[in-house]
């Protein structure tokens, strides 16, 4: 009797049956991601180079590393979508051209998308759903950010009109994300201690996976102008510890602020690129799976402490597919600050440990458009065959994103 | 509109007679077929248009389906719940002429071969379809359909408390259950069945029985596929309905290689408001489909993406203009079972459900 209630149940709920590891042959997998090494922003190696000419570079290395049946065939790429903060239009002219450059067909699309910083990921998200309803059978999405070239140029607050910044509502969104930081960790009664604490572990872990090799299946060379190659990312440094941290002065607030240069991500630059495919699509051309693609969502908060966002489009993409934070083996949440990301981790009670195993943002750097992506490329070399993965980030203006993602 | 109501017992399927213009077989379970007797219903309907029962078995476990004896008039076979078909004989009473004794779980369909006429097919929650011949206690054939691949049982029991009873612990979601199979009417030896896991799977009884013979599709998107019928004009052409709330139709020639995610030909969403349990195309015309659903009603389609010679291109919505003929919504309760009359005027459908009525409508008169 409970076996058939229990069908019938099922039959009027419609939920997701709870099987996120079921393969079909409508899944989107990815074939391929990989990113380039992160350079410090202003000073590090990328400085001279623009976002074009590092997609240009980064994206003939990824094609090398796929097998022929796409390499030589890229005109079976259906859309390229391509996420940027900082540069104009979010990069939407000299993007297509740097693809055109790479050897990708004029007959592919080109689509440019920003969502702050969570415009990698909301890439990636674009391509899945054009799968998921048929327009394309393969796509690429991709990440790159120059804030070297950009992020000085960029004045939020330049061209806002007198009734945005006399309405209480809208003029929240121009409040500087290191305020924004200041105020969850305020409100939630964040310590300077926890937050260097963070920021320190965070480095420690970036530091041993950089000189352990943990990234080298990730990222790929991009070439200067010089020929020089360059494949290590410059953000991690040795002997960080939460106390030398704690000599910093705080960044915002100057007398009783608590979030510094230290417990904040860094200024850097770099690029990154998720091949997706539908699965029958990806099986007929034999290429390469590495992972699945599950769900995707993003939600909207209050843009005064925008960094909540993961704790709660987590919970939303998680409702999704019928998890629960337990159910889940590696979260890499990026590390805009480390008191939002302290929020994140406590108010959803996830273990620290599964937490960007190989450190976050305030390690490695964020370079805001490519950062979705690269935490893509990241989570799957992470996970171990069948784990589920989840990657999420808060977004400037207030609003969070995650998707879920399965290592096959 | 004609009624009879079953006291104490839900409908699940119904069939009219073929040899018979005003006879009618109902099964139905007590309980709401949770649990308990079954029993099926003959019922004739008298010149004054009333439903009376001329004969009806009572059985140990609920019924979910019926199928008349293409070849016997007196003959008509039902699905059980403990995993048994039975046959009966209208002229007699109380007990069946044959047991069919393989299925290891509930029976959910049964349908005779139109075409041969010599054999029927059987499907089961134990992810099964048998075929049969009355003759023969054994089957003929097992067919295993498309089977999940990792599929990863998942205990309901840390989801909904349905019981605390100790037995009802190891309860799992078997998704490989196979909702209804149907002989094609065109080709005696095609069969098709819909399960649990979103596939539709066709076999062709004159290969081996294995899996490298069948043609699969993922129907619904994943969720599960509760019904499937053949067009009786169009061999190609078939409808599912499922727990995603929505009809479609698909033409067998554009299902690809195995397991290719197939395109439907058309698609209605929004038709129902919740799961749909049975879809049924016209005896008399080959763009006219029904369909039953949890909502509580039944729908009378036209298929606006064929006009019968060819394809139009054309999508159905719920917008009357846009395909719904008909909406029937006396029931009061899940609709379970839905059957075309094959006589007289067309368009006549004998519906049934949890209500325990058994109501006669045409689908086709108005508007």
């Amino acid at each position: 009797m409970t076996e058939r209630l229990a069908k019938i149940k099922d039959h009027l709920t419609a939920e997701f049956s709870g099987n996120v590891h079921q393969t079909r042959p409508d899944d989107i997998v990815v074939v391929s991601a990989h990113r380039s090494a992160i350079a410090k922003g202003f000073k590090g190696s990328f400085k001279e180079l623009n976002t074009d000419y590092l997609l240009l570079q980064f994206l003939k290395e990824f094609f090398d590393e796929l097998p022929s049946e796409i390499s030589d065939h890229k005109e079976l790429i259906g859309e390229v979508t391509c996420g940027n903060v900082l540069n104009f239009g979010a990069g939407a002219t000299e993007h297509r051209s740097a693809c055109l450059a790479a050897g990708i067909p004029y007959t592919t699309p080109f689509v440019a998308v920003n969502r702050q910083c969570s415009s990698g990921l909301t890439a990636v998200n674009d391509i899945a759903n054009k799968i998921k309803v048929g327009q394309i059978d393969i796509g690429l999405a991709l990440g790159v950010e120059s804030m070297s070239k950009n992020y000085a140029k960029l004045n939020p607050l330049g061209s806002i009109s007198e009734e945005m910044k006399i309405d209480p509502r809208a003029k929240k969104c121009m409040i500087p994300m290191g305020f924004t930081n200041e105020n969850v960790a305020h409100m939630f009664s964040i310590t300077r201690d926890e937050q260097d604490e963070f920021a320190a572990n965070s480095y420690q872990k970036a530091e041993y996976a950089s000189s352990h090799g943990l990234f080298e299946d990730e990222i790929l060379p991009i070439t200067l102008q010089d020929g020089t190659k360059i494949l290590k990312d410059e953000g991690p440094r040795k002997n960080v510890t939460a106390q030398n941290l704690s000599a910093l002065k705080p960044a915002f607030i100057k007398d009783k602020g608590t979030t510094t240069a230290g417990n904040s991500s860094q200024i850097s630059d770099g690029v990154a690129g998720v091949l997706l495919a539908r699965r029958s699509t990806a099986d007929n051309l034999n290429l390469p799976i590495i992972g699945r693609y599950v769900a995707f969502q993003a939600v909207g908060v209050p843009p005064e402490i925008m960094g909540v966002g993961p704790a709660y489009a987590i919970p939303r993409v998680l409702k999704d597919v019928s998890l629960s934070v337990k159910d889940i083996d590696i979260f890499e949440i990026n590390e805009a600050f480390a008191a939002q990301a302290l929020y994140c981790i406590n108010k959803l009670g996830i273990d620290v440990k599964k937490v960007n195993p190989r450190g976050g943002a305030i390690a490695l750097g964020h370079p805001l458009g490519c950062t979705g992506a690269r935490q893509v490329a990241t989570i799957l070399r992470e996970l171990k065959s069948g784990q589920v993965g989840v990657v999420s980030m808060c977004i400037g203006t207030g609003m969070g994103a995650a998707a879920v993602f399965i290592k096959e | 509109m004609l009624a009879y109501h079953m006291s104490g017992y839900s409908g699940y399927g119904v069939q009219y007679s073929p040899y018979f213009d005003n006879r009618l077989a109902v099964v139905s379970g007590s309980n709401f077929g949770l649990v308990g007797n079954g029993k099926l219903f003959v019922l004739d309907i008298d010149m004054h248009g009333k439903i009376h029962e001329s004969n009806s078995f009572l059985t140990q476990d609920c019924l979910f389906d019926v199928a008349w004896n293409e070849l016997h008039e007196n003959q008509v076979l039902v699905a059980q719940g403990d995993g048994t078909l039975r046959l009966f004989d209208t002229k007699l009473k109380q007990y069946p002429i044959a047991i069919f004794k393989e299925h290891q779980k509930e029976v959910f369909s049964c349908n005779w071969n139109l075409l041969s006429k010599q054999t029927f097919v059987s499907s089961s929650w134990d992810g099964t379809v048998k075929i049969w011949s009355p003759t023969r206690q054994q089957s003929l054939v097992t067919f295993l359909p498309h089977t999940l691949e990792n599929t990863k049982n998942v205990d309901i029991t840390t989801n909904v408390p349905l019981s605390n009873q100790k037995q009802h612990e190891g309860i799992s979601r078997n998704k490989n259950c196979i909702y209804q199979a149907q002989f094609s009417p065109h080709d005696p030896n095609l069969v098709m069945c819909c399960s649990g896991n979103s596939y539709t799977t066709l076999f062709d009884l004159r290969q081996p029985a294995h899996t490298g013979n069948q043609q699969s599709f993922l129907a619904h998107s994943g969720l599960e596929v509760l019904t499937c019928d053949f067009n009786k004009y169009r061999p190609y052409t078939v409808a599912t309905g499922g727990v995603d709330n929505t009809i479609r139709m698909w033409d067998l020639r554009m299902v690809g290689p195995n397991s290719s995610p197939a395109i439907c030909v058309n698609e209605i969403s929004g038709g129902h408001e919740l799961a749909v349990r049975k879809v049924s195309w016209s005896p008399h015309h080959s763009n006219v489909l029904l369909s039953t659903s949890y909502d509580m009603t039944c729908c009378v389609w036209q298929d606006l993406s064929a006009d019968g010679v060819k394809n139009t291109g054309r999508t159905n919505s719920i917008d009357p203009k846009q395909g719904c003929r008909f909406r029937f919504a006396q029931h009061t309760e899940f609709v379970y079972g839905a059957d075309w009359s094959l006589w007289g005027q067309p368009g006549f459908i004998a519906s049934t459900g949890w209500d325990g009525n058994v109501f006669i409508w045409n689908g086709l008169s108005l508007k």
